[in-house]
């Protein structure tokens, strides 16, 4: 059982990272970051950062469980 | 004031960017509670609670607002973002490419922020990889006997280590995901959520360790700190510029004056972070080369006593010193005179009494220079001030004091943009805001 949500685990994980890397960054850089710099970005999202915001919000919630499949686990040992 | 907050909440579409925002820091809270799988929940709290009093990883535990202690699924938080940013906006001086991506425009910018968040995962796969080595060495948490990790066999370690990458990258997102439909700057707005998580039993230590009086004071005191950041953050200097009047066609363009604001602190918190990840490192060297024996080498003493400890002259006045280094620097790299007289030329602006072209940069130059001066000592002797209150907060790190320093820094500074923009929301539907 521990392995199997392990494994999960990694997959989720890498799955993870691999759609959050395809996301169009927003982040807008250091120069946004703590105050300075302006915004005025007002074009909406597309249909595909959609969809893909979809598929991660899923990815994200089975790797949730699965951290949290293996806390209660080590936890019960 | 409150009118102003009630009007901000009755507008449907800034209420629900509100709303959101708020969701995404409670995720992230939450997150950042949620010990990694193999980490024994129990054990870490008791460690933690060891550490935290002796206070070694304090700019560290004050980005993740005690994530890192927890070992959590967030414990790296924001930093490897941080860092990565910084790189980045470091080679574009460096390397020709990344300059000339720079000065593309939005395109070449979001092809910057996209190396940004690959060097954030390649960085998050080495510093939890660090985290993870560290930890069950036993120098993550220095005198604590029971063992962090239970499990120390090699799969469930890199299960560990990937997890936390993914964190790193789910923090990404979010940060992201405000950024982008929410109010502020994602990415600023989790690290003021977590100081302000600190905020509170910070305080409640000095009430119970110091009583009332020490309390009231370090409080009326806070807030003249934060009234006087908020004071210098708002100052600039306006340099007036005229626009020549064009005809084309029938219609006139230009022949207006408009002012190009210069900052006094143009630089923003980010030389304060340079500096103290500068100064962490000898920290993590006489670490990382302590040996199991418990003996003292003589180039560890002295990088104790005069580098790591953080209420001797010499950690304070270097700090000084390569906070004012770095703010000199950053603003050269930010703003370059050059650039911006070259464009007030394209464009038909002047300034008043002073040839376009190279007088227009020189004069620029001279006048950033002399305002980031004042700036620069600003920025240093706000986060050297803590260093001398050390004893108050009882012996804990003094970059974690909540009312001074770096915090006080971040947190003001964040919160100004985020009200600035949620007032120029306001300003789409009525006149009045919360700033006047």
């Amino acid at each position: 059982m521990k392995l199997f949500l392990q494994i999960t685990l990694i997959v989720s994980s890498v799955l993870l990272v691999l759609l959050v890397l395809l996301h169009r960054g927003r982040g807008g850089g250091l120069s946004s970051l703590f105050g300075g710099g302006m915004q005025s970005s007002l074009s909406g999202s597309s249909v595909v950062e959609k969809n893909l915001d979809r598929l991660t919000l899923f990815v994200g919630s089975i790797w949730v469980i699965s951290v949290v499949g293996v806390g209660l686990l080590l936890k019960v040992a | 004031m409150l009118s102003a907050f009630r009007s901000a909440l009755a507008t449907p579409d800034l209420r629900r960017k509100i709303l959101f925002t708020l969701g995404i820091v409670v995720v992230y809270r939450l997150g950042s509670t949620m010990p990694a799988p193999g980490v024994s929940f129990k054990n870490v709290r008791e460690c933690a609670a060891q550490v935290e009093s002796s206070g070694i990883y304090s700019l560290i535990n004050l980005f993740s607002g005690g994530a890192l202690l927890q070992l959590s699924v967030f414990a790296l938080t924001v930093m490897p973002y941080i860092t990565a940013s910084i790189i980045v906006q470091l080679l574009t001086v460096v390397i020709p490419r990344f300059e000339q991506l720079k000065k593309e425009g939005q395109a070449g910018q979001g092809k910057l922020t996209q190396y940004t968040r690959y060097l954030t995962i390649a960085l998050a796969v080495l510093q939890s990889t660090g985290v993870v080595a560290l930890a069950v060495r036993g120098q993550l948490f220095q005198n604590c006997s029971v063992p962090v990790i239970p499990d120390q066999s090699v799969f469930s370690l890199v299960v560990i280590v990937i997890t936390m990458t993914a964190g790193t990258a789910l923090i990404m997102w979010l940060g992201e995901l405000i950024t982008e439909r929410g109010v502020g700057n994602g990415m600023s707005l989790l690290i003021f959520s977590g100081i302000a998580a600190r905020l509170v039993p910070e305080g409640g230590n000095i009430l119970r360790g110091q009583g009332g009086v020490v309390f009231a004071v370090v409080c009326v005191f806070g807030l003249a700190i934060i009234a006087s950041v908020v004071f210098v953050e708002q100052g600039q200097r306006r340099i007036p510029v005229q626009y020549a009047k064009r005809m084309i066609g029938r219609r006139m363009y230009g022949g207006t004056s408009t002012y190009l604001p210069l900052k006094v602190n143009q630089a923003g918190v980010i030389p304060v972070i340079f500096a103290s990840s500068l100064l962490y490192l000898p920290q993590l060297v006489s670490q990382l080369a302590a040996s199991p024996t418990g003996e003292v080498s003589e180039w560890r003493r002295f990088i104790d006593t005069y580098l790591v400890n953080q209420s001797n002259w010499v950690h304070i006045s270097m700090y000084f010193g390569l906070i004012v280094f770095f703010t000199y620097f950053y603003v050269a790299v930010t703003f370059n005179p050059d650039e911006r007289a070259d464009e007030m030329k394209k464009f038909g602006g002047f300034i008043p009494g002073i040839r376009p072209g190279r007088p227009t940069s020189e004069y620029l130059g001279f006048v950033l220079n002399r305002i980031t001066l004042p700036g620069s000592i600003y920025l240093g002797t706000v986060a050297v001030l803590p260093n001398f209150f050390l004893d108050m907060t009882g012996g804990g790190g003094a970059q974690n004091f909540p009312f001074g320093g770096t915090a006080v820094l971040i947190m003001v500074g964040v919160g100004l943009d985020t009200v600035k923009q949620i007032e120029s929301q306001l300003m789409q539907r009525n006149y009045e805001g919360f700033l006047r």
